[in-house]
């Protein structure tokens, strides 16, 4: 398999890096996009600079890309933000950056990516939402709301588009070693992996997983779902 | 650009929904045809499907507008009823998002 246009959003670093690199690997295009420059050089790798939740800059990534290419197979939302903090003590600024960055980035780019996705015989939109969701995870109060909206998009998306080919699912990672989780203590990550039914930490490797087996073409008929990591539901 | 300019986009697009349809469900491409609403040729996907083919044609000539809000998708008379009332709508929300 090989030859899909991927773009990937927050693919400067952790997940979405390494998941760059895996489409690269597997011959297919990669765009990237994130606020920071990439160490990334691949022929086939196109990077953006651009904040998700500008709809300004999804527009002028958007433009550029229909000059180039005449379709996109898959959309990975994977840039995302997190601050953790008790609820009472979060300020609302924190709470509005992180809405705009993982709800309205992900809203944004699912909406300019629909006319090119069109055009693919096998169009796929992936999400990432968190265990934080389901487990209601105290001191996340903004993140998992944020990523609670990403996932009722990712239903409706589901929905509205399954008409047209396209499906939309997302992906929950439980804890990962990434720049996302390392402010978060070590006693927090433990009393989070005893919640889960397998009690360790995952690695990107077990999202990669998840995201091939949503993009293969068996999956067609694989939309509107949420596949949770570690054993949580 | 002028409401014949706009015109032409819409007839494009009409055609390119006719490439993806059924020779008995091709939507006749004139004045008087319904397009959406009671008796129009489009359900609600199809029309969401069709403005994204002109918003896509009028990006290309440098105008950057959403031709789908709330109110235009809900009207009992809606904008999108024909070719006519399409391309009128159209004009103006250019008039008014430029």
């Amino acid at each position: 398999m090989g030859s899909r246009t991927v773009l990937i959003t927050g693919a400067s670093r952790g997940i979405g890096k390494t998941l760059a690199e895996h489409f690269l690997a597997k011959g297919d295009i990669v765009i990237g996009v994130s606020r920071t420059e990439t160490s990334l050089a691949d022929e086939n790798y196109h990077h953006f600079l651009a904040d998700v939740a500008s709809e300004a800059d999804a527009k002028r990534i958007f433009t550029a890309i229909k000059k180039q290419f005449t379709s996109l197979d898959i959309l990975i939302n994977n840039a995302g933000i997190a601050r953790m903090n008790a609820f009472a003590l979060t300020p609302i600024q924190n709470a509005q950056d992180i809405m705009a960055t993982n709800f309205m980035g992900t809203f944004i780019f699912c909406q300019k990516a629909l006319n090119l996705l069109r055009k693919s015989p096998c169009a796929r939109i992936i999400n990432l939402s968190t265990v934080a969701v389901p487990l209601n995870l105290a001191g996340e109060a903004a993140y998992a709301a944020s990523k609670s909206a990403v996932e009722t998009l990712t239903r409706i998306v589901a929905k509205e588009m399954g008409g047209f080919g396209i499906t939309c699912n997302a992906i929950g990672p439980s804890p990962i070693h990434t720049q996302l989780i390392s402010g978060v203590g070590d006693d927090k990550i433990d009393k989070l992996l005893q919640q889960q039914a397998i009690k360790k930490m995952a690695v990107v490797e077990d999202v990669i997983n998840i995201v091939d087996f949503y993009v293969q073409p068996q999956s067609s008929m694989v939309t509107g779902q949420i596949l949770y990591l570690g054993g949580i539901s | 650009m002028d409401s014949s300019d706009i015109e032409k986009i819409v007839v494009n697009a009409l055609q390119l929904t006719n490439q993806s349809r059924s020779d008995n469900t091709q939507i006749p491409i004139s004045e008087s045809t319904v397009l959406f609403g009671k008796d129009g040729h489009l359900d609600s996907m199809a029309l969401v499907a069709l403005l994204m083919d002109i918003e896509d044609a009028l990006a290309e000539e440098s105008i950057d507008v959403s031709l789908s809000d709330e109110k235009a998708m809900s009207s009992s008379r809606s904008p999108f009823k024909n070719l006519t009332s399409m391309t009128q709508y159209i004009s103006d929300v250019i008039a008014e998002q430029s």
